[in-house]
């Protein structure tokens, strides 16, 4: 059976702080293809991971995905420029 | 306050994204593996502690407000303290783990939400870790912001 709990608290944690954010702010230019590879990144890390922390569901650690997803989620919805 | 090194600014936020997410990892992890809320939140406020080194306090990507810091610390506190109080008064003592249906009414779904396949039972202890987590997430990054927010302060009034 599929695990709810880490992934809906993964995405809430991951919503509160990706809503921080910010990248208009500083004078390095992250475009979209560095969040992709960010998040290919994060897949990689997912999947070596396996399924720490032992929801024994899938071979992926859900936590650590639903975060990530998460992060993505709130610095696409609730991150303002500054 | 600010390294200024290019190569560090290419890669402190994405290695600050997948500290985030070991973090809440290890928050999530921590009624069945070691790590815990405490852990989790240093590390999570690890990544805002290396975003604030390399971009500086004033210009980093992660910059948590004040009102931020506040309501996330007041949060934290006030779920410990209130699984505290049920622990109190329904178990005796207080943190008494009294599980995650105390009055029979939340669905089997619900309740085995963060289970995993062992014959114990968490009860609440993944929910006292997600607010340990947050308190000390913010608690930490503020130590840090605050004292670069010092060194800034002196280093523009020299």
């Amino acid at each position: 059976m599929l695990s709810l709990g880490p992934i809906i608290f993964g995405l809430i944690l991951g919503l509160i702080i990706g809503s921080r954010i910010r990248l208009n702010v500083n004078d390095t230019h992250f475009t979209l293809g560095a969040f992709i590879i960010i998040l290919i990144a994060g897949i990689i890390v997912a999947w070596q991971a396996g399924n720490y922390p032992f929801y024994t569901d899938l071979p992926i650690s859900t936590a650590f995905l639903s975060a990530l997803i998460g992060i993505f989620v709130g610095k696409l919805i609730f991150a303002r420029s500054k | 306050m600010s390294q200024g090194s290019m190569i560090l600014k290419l890669i402190s936020l994405p290695i600050s994204i997948i500290l985030f997410c070991l973090g809440i990892m290890t928050i999530l992890g921590g009624h069945i593996t070691p790590g815990g809320g405490f852990q989790g939140g240093a590390m999570i406020a690890s990544g805002i502690i290396l975003s604030v080194l390399v971009y500086g306090v004033g210009n980093s990507p992660l910059e948590l407000s004040h009102l931020y810091i506040e309501v996330l610390e007041s949060v934290g506190a006030l779920g410990f303290i209130v699984f505290g109080l049920i622990g109190l008064f329904v178990g005796g003592f207080f943190l008494y783990n009294v599980g995650t249906d105390l009055l029979n009414v939340v669905p089997q779904a619900i309740q085995s939400a963060l289970h995993y396949p062992d014959v114990t039972n968490a009860g609440i202890i993944p929910y006292l870790n997600i607010f340990v987590g947050l308190k000390v997430f913010v608690g930490l990054s503020s130590i840090v912001i605050a004292f670069a927010g010092f060194k800034k302060f002196v280093e523009e009034g020299e």
